[in-house]
């Protein structure tokens, strides 16, 4: 029966093996951004959406700016690199074809529509009755030395309107200017020019991450011109920073603890083959478990790999459980596997219990560590009962002595009389210790702490900031309406509210499509004030301006100009297609926000206006299911304890349960004395040490008299290598990642030390 | 839109100051100041006359241009290395800081040329012939690339002159013209009148 279960087993590996090997060729797809790690909204779904859009919409910006002494030098270097992105078809650029053709362009669009369309400053100066000034400054532009009009515009807009609205135009990058074609500004000599756009595709698929580095080669471009800077901003380059970092991380993470827990099991048994069946045991859990969370989820998050990764600590727990019984009483490997069957099965139930409750996280990053940890762990834990016995060929050790022995000693400061006041002792400072920790806890849940930009990133991202001035800020004001002109009136409204914040210097500025497209019923407002305004003053004009033919008799009761007219493909407002997400969804975007509680202000004095500030709103919701990891908690301990109950009975088992429990209460209570935040990650972290512990404490009490302390040695074993490669986590530049090792480190430690706690010899 | 409209008003200012300044080998030194009237006329076909704008011109080497019109219509251009203003009847009506036009610093790298009397700074752009003496010469400007921004808005430019700048006609592609002569200019190497001065620093702030 086990035989042929075995041969199964075999197939059913050999098969994952097949596919994770077809995987790989194909080029298997990884995602980087840690904010697919983190929590979805849950209870709007039209707000998540819109919050969804924007995100990508933010995160797929992309700024180039490319410096040379030598304009043209630069000229010709942001050329190539205009072109290279442009034939790579991974990237939509708005500063391209800046030429005249484009404004050529943009005059077509605008010019019918012309009667509707007024400069913020000039329609208030209507509203103020001065017009007078706006017929003044008409002439001071013809008569003056800057000479800008000519007859055509005069006889069109005699008053010279167009070119007022179009200064008006909100163009994002406030010093740079149009130098023949490129958007480009002059500092300290240096002449920087933009290249800007969004990625077509996803900035956190490390495929396109790495398409695009091999499109742009900057490297490349740099170094065959000395002098040449290219400055970089876009969360495209942040997560490919990241994510090289994270795979370098797992990397040398997964070898070090690797290799710990080969010297380990060497130095324990003194034989090769302990090492290669836990290493056996350890392969067969992560094969199984990648082709399974591949195949369910299609691709693996870079997170869910490392943690993965370090749940070979966990897995490997099983075989030396089995294998260590060698140092009890020889028997043949059958027996020996019954010996140990009971106490590993009920770990890998509740561990599994532990893991799976990880579903119940709302984070799909977290979806796929608990699948990759208990399907490695049951595949695992098949491999130790099926292929163990039937491969080992182990005889019996003659070192050990000394271990066991240590053992024992371990076991009496647990169980001997003669050290039940020194244990009281003990673990009264445990609970003072847990006490003054807890008070001094401190949460922190700033999603900003828990990555590590890339410093040299960082640096660019200033001096872009420097050189186009104030760069768009990561807080926009989302507009909502049932329609395009609902949306644009509420725009109207809030642009009238941000103007004086812009006078104030509280902002720097802002883009509103209601800029370049207003309402309807502005433009028909316009149009009024124009027919009773200014127009009264046109004869008065046309006669200073000596203009033979007057103008075409103003004809309002054309059409308006409407968003989806200037928004038809390849049309000339490209900054503007950037801003309507779909039809009465728009976008206001921010540059330079100097005092943000006054833009704040502004979120929800208007119907359907909201300011979203991503980071800010992760940051809540990390609190918030930092809140529900410790119900999860609470739940597996739950969940794991019918199964205890049902085999030990409740004294029993609640005892079972204490030296978990005790480890879980002291770890946030000891990071917290030695000065470290409380985090999500670290919530997360006691679930799995409640779970490990349990196991721990499960094994202790399923031993007999006389195996003890072998069970003991194999717990100790299991310990060193899970807190071996946990605690290497806690090395990792993630702060996330980093917090998560470190309370990891501390829980097993703990539960190590507690674990003989759950077994009574009367 | 406006910056490419400043870039084309940078070069009409451009080309008749430099030429006032100075002939083919003259120039205006430091701390000089020139004076004198103007007489603009502006043909633009659609207009009944030419748009014919008379006034003065105070331009000081260091400092920048003042550029009033007095008739049909009064309206004060000052330009310096830190922008363009005009203003008409005490207000002001257009205000272009350099720092939001750095094509207008670079352009007054290139003025601080010509008003040395370098014309190199001119043959990025254009391509120059010089025919006459000292005491009668005149110059013509030809854009270099055909489909550049600058041949979009000028054919040529011819300048005449003697001891100043006495003529320039801008001549563009769809017929119209600007018509540019200088008249009473007087040299003097005193610093520039209060008012003069006050205008210059007005741009500044």
């Amino acid at each position: 029966m086990s035989r042929w279960l075995a041969i199964l087993w075999v197939m059913v590996t050999a098969v994952a093996g097949g596919y994770l090997t077809w995987r790989a060729c194909d080029g298997v797809a990884f995602r980087t951004d840690l904010t697919a790690l983190l929590p979805r909204e849950d209870q709007n779904p039209a707000l998540q959406k819109a919050n969804d859009t924007v995100v990508r919409a933010l995160s797929q910006k992309l700024v180039l700016l490319v410096g040379d002494t030598d304009r043209m030098a630069a000229r010709t270097a942001a050329t190539e690199v205009t072109r290279r992105l442009e034939a790579s078809g991974l990237a939509e650029l708005s500063t391209s074809g800046f030429d005249k053709d484009r404004l050529k362009a943009m005059g077509t669009l605008y010019f019918p529509y012309r009667r509707g369309l007024l400069a913020a400053q000039d329609r208030q100066w209507l509203l103020d009755g001065k017009a007078r000034e706006l017929a003044d400054r008409a002439l001071s532009q013809v008569y003056g030395f800057v000479g800008m009009a000519d007859a055509a515009l005069l006889r069109n807009d005699p008053f010279l309107l167009m070119p007022a609205f179009f200064t008006n135009l909100p163009l994002p990058l406030s010093r740079l200017t149009l130098d023949d074609g490129m958007l480009s500004a002059t500092v300290d000599g240096t002449t920087w020019i933009l290249v800007a756009g969004r990625l077509t595709g996803q900035p956190f698929a490390l495929d396109e991450q790495k398409r695009l580095g091999r499109a742009l080669d900057l490297d490349g471009l740099t170094a065959a011109r000395p002098g040449l800077e290219i400055l970089r901003l876009g969360a495209v380059f942040f997560a490919q920073a990241g994510a090289e970092e994270a795979i370098g991380e797992s990397t040398s993470i997964s070898i070090l603890s690797t290799l710990g827990t080969i010297v380990l099991v060497l130095a324990a048994f003194r034989a090769l083959s302990p090492l290669w069946l836990s290493l056996l045991v350890i392969a067969t859990g992560v094969v199984n478990a990648l082709a399974a969370s591949l195949w369910v989820f299609g691709e693996l998050h870079v997170g869910a790999l490392l943690f993965g990764v370090s749940l070979i600590g966990v897995t490997v727990d099983y075989s030396l459980q089995y294998c260590a019984e060698i140092f009890a009483a020889t028997a043949t490997p059958q027996v020996r596997l019954k010996r140990v069957l009971v106490g590993i099965s009920l770990g890998m139930a509740t561990t599994a219990i532990g893991y799976l409750t990880l579903f119940f996280a709302p984070f799909p990053g977290l979806h796929q560590i608990a699948a990759f940890s208990a399907i490695g762990l049951v595949a695992s834990w098949i491999t130790v009962v099926l292929w163990l016995p039937a491969l080992d060929r182990s005889r019996t050790p003659t070192h050990g002595r000394k271990m066991l022995a240590w053992a024992e000693r371990f076991w009496s400061a647990w169980q001997d009389r003669r050290w039940a006041r020194r244990r009281l002792m003990l673990l009264t400072l445990a609970v003072v210790l847990a006490g003054s920790g807890l008070a001094v806890l401190r949460v922190d849940d700033e999603v900003r702490h828990l990555q590590a930009p890339s410093p040299a990133l960082l640096s660019q991202q200033t001096r872009i900031q420097q050189v186009i001035g104030s760069a768009s800020a990561n807080q926009i004001f989302l507009i909502q309406a049932p329609d395009d002109e609902t949306a644009l009136q509420r725009e109207e409204a809030l642009v009238e509210k941000l103007r004086p914040l812009v006078a104030t210097h509280a902002l720097a500025g802002f883009q509103a499509p209601a800029q370049f497209v207003p309402s309807r019923s502005r433009q028909l407002d316009n149009r009024r004030l124009l027919a009773e305004r200014l127009d009264p003053l046109l004869p008065d004009h046309l006669r200073q301006l000596t203009l033979a033919e007057a103008p075409s008799a103003a004809d309002d009761s054309g059409p308006v100009l409407t968003l989806p007219e200037a928004l038809k493909i390849g049309g000339p407002l490209a900054s503007l297609s950037m801003l309507v997400l779909e039809p009465g969804t728009h976008v206001v975007t921010l540059d330079g926000i100097a005092r943000q509680s006054e833009i704040a202000a502004l979120s929800g004095t208007i119907d359907g206006v909201r300011l979203i500030d991503p980071t800010g709103d992760y940051s809540t919701l990390l609190g918030k299911y930092r809140g529900r990891a410790i119900i999860l908690l609470g739940l597996s301990a739950l969940l794991m304890a019918p199964l205890l109950v049902w085999r030990y009975g409740i004294v029993r088992g609640a005892r079972i349960l204490l030296p978990p429990l005790l480890a879980v209460a002291l770890v946030p209570s000891l990071r917290a004395l030695a000065g470290a935040p409380f985090t999500f990650f670290d919530a997360m972290a006691l679930v799995l040490i409640l779970s490990i512990g349990v196991d721990y404490a499960v094994f202790c009490a399923e031993t007999t008299q006389e195996r003890k302390a072998v069970t003991l040695l194999a717990v100790a074993l299991a310990a060193a290598t899970a807190v071996m490669s946990f605690g290497l986590l806690a090395f990792s530049r993630v702060q996330a990642v980093h917090s998560f090792g470190a309370s990891m480190f501390l829980g097993i430690l703990l539960a190590f030390l507690l674990a003989p706690m759950a077994r009574r010899d009367e | 839109m406006i910056r490419v409209l400043a870039r084309f008003c940078a070069l009409l200012w451009l080309c008749p100051l430099c030429c006032l300044a100075a002939g083919p080998q003259g120039s205006l030194a430091a701390g000089q100041v020139l004076r004198g009237h103007f007489v603009q006329e502006r043909h633009m076909t659609g207009f009944n006359a030419p748009l014919k704008t008379e006034g003065h011109l105070v331009l000081s080497a260091g400092k920048g241009l003042i550029w009033r019109a007095e008739k049909p219509f009064a309206v004060t251009t000052v330009i310096t290395a830190d922008g363009l203003t005009q203003a008409s009847g005490g207000t002001e009506t257009t205000r272009l800081p350099a720092a939001k036009l750095p094509f207008l610093s670079h352009l007054y790298d290139m003025l601080g040329g010509a008003l040395t009397g370098d014309w190199h700074a001119l043959e990025s752009d254009f391509s120059i012939a010089t025919t006459g003496t000292d005491k009668a010469w005149q110059v013509v400007l030809t854009p270099r690339q055909d489909q550049s921004p600058i041949a979009m808005r000028i054919r040529t430019i011819t300048v005449t002159g003697s001891k100043f700048v006495d003529h320039v006609t801008i001549a563009k592609p769809d017929g119209d013209a600007d018509d540019l002569s200088f008249i009473d200019q007087t040299l003097s190497d005193g610093p520039p009148a209060a008012d003069e001065a006050a205008a210059f620093d007005s741009l500044a702030r």
